[in-house]
């Protein structure tokens, strides 16, 4: 898995490829929680190239939410990939996530 | 049932991808289209993520043993471990029906999705330790998901499928 935070006007975008497991979501955690009190409006995680994401993955973007819901900023997921989707919705947690086909669509929340 | 594939696993996070490699595998062998197997890689992961994560406290010294087989109508996925028993309220069915964003912790989502995933699944923790997970999907059955799309709910037969509790 590898991660890239770019930060822009206000927002702070985590990108984020491969697998997302209980091995690599440490990793994810990290970058998310570093990107969070970076970002002044919206922290957007970019799931595009996320080839297999577990529950671990899914608890480190419920994380992502709870820090941007406490620092009063917006959280969004960037144009998940087939994995990310279906793992959420077998997680049920499908719909407490905002969604957004791509960065500009986002940043336009 | 014949055990056709039985692996000893390392309780090391890093050990996850190779045996998701190995469900794969077997899934497809057996015929089951690739969405379907898609869950079930998932939902055996969980499992083996949970064994080495709370059974074991990611400790690389223990292992576990996955089992796989299958029969005329189910493949079959049995974890045993001699670990932690995990705690009988936290696998029961009934405590995850309805997950949302205040009561995701470690482990909780796993279960579920092993529910949500698998024809019939059945939870035995140890009295004092050690688990054992038995999990069979129909080798007739269809994906839970459909085919899922961004902001939509999940379509399908996903949650209203048979399944066996920890008693049955």
């Amino acid at each position: 898995m590898k991660t890239e935070v770019e930060e822009r006007s206000q927002m702070c975008v985590v990108k984020v490829a491969g697998d997302v497991d209980l091995y690599s979501s440490p990793e994810l955690r990290k970058a998310i929680t570093r990107a969070v009190p970076k970002a002044e409006a919206l922290a957007a995680v970019d799931l595009s190239g996320v080839t297999y994401m577990d529950s671990s993955g899914v608890a480190t973007l419920v994380e992502g939410l709870r820090e941007s819901d406490k620092k009063g900023i917006g959280f969004v997921l960037i144009a998940p990939s087939q994995p990310v989707l279906k793992v959420l919705s077998l997680s049920r947690l499908d719909k407490i996530f905002d969604i957004r086909p791509d960065v500009g669509e986002a940043a336009g929340a | 049932m014949e055990r056709r594939i039985r692996v000893t696993v390392q309780a090391d996070p890093k050990a996850l991808e190779a045996v998701r490699g190995l469900v794969r595998g077997f899934a497809r062998s057996w015929g089951l289209p690739g969405g379907r197997v898609d869950e079930i890689v998932l939902a055996v992961n969980e499992a083996c993520a949970n064994a080495i994560r709370h059974s074991y406290g990611s400790n690389p010294a223990r292992s576990f043993v996955l089992a796989m087989g299958a029969t005329d109508r189910f493949l079959e996925f049995e974890l045993r471990d001699s670990g932690k028993p995990a705690p009988r309220d936290r696998v029961a069915p009934s405590a995850h029906k309805h997950p949302n964003r205040r009561d995701v912790r470690p482990g909780g989502l796993g279960v579920g999705l092993i529910y949500r995933v698998f024809d019939e699944t059945v939870f035995e923790p140890g009295r004092t330790r050690g688990n054992r997970v038995v999990m069979r999907a129909r080798r007739d059955s269809q994906t839970r998901t459909g085919q899922p799309r961004a902001g939509r709910p999940a379509g399908g037969r996903g949650g209203k499928h048979k399944r066996q509790d920890a008693s049955s």
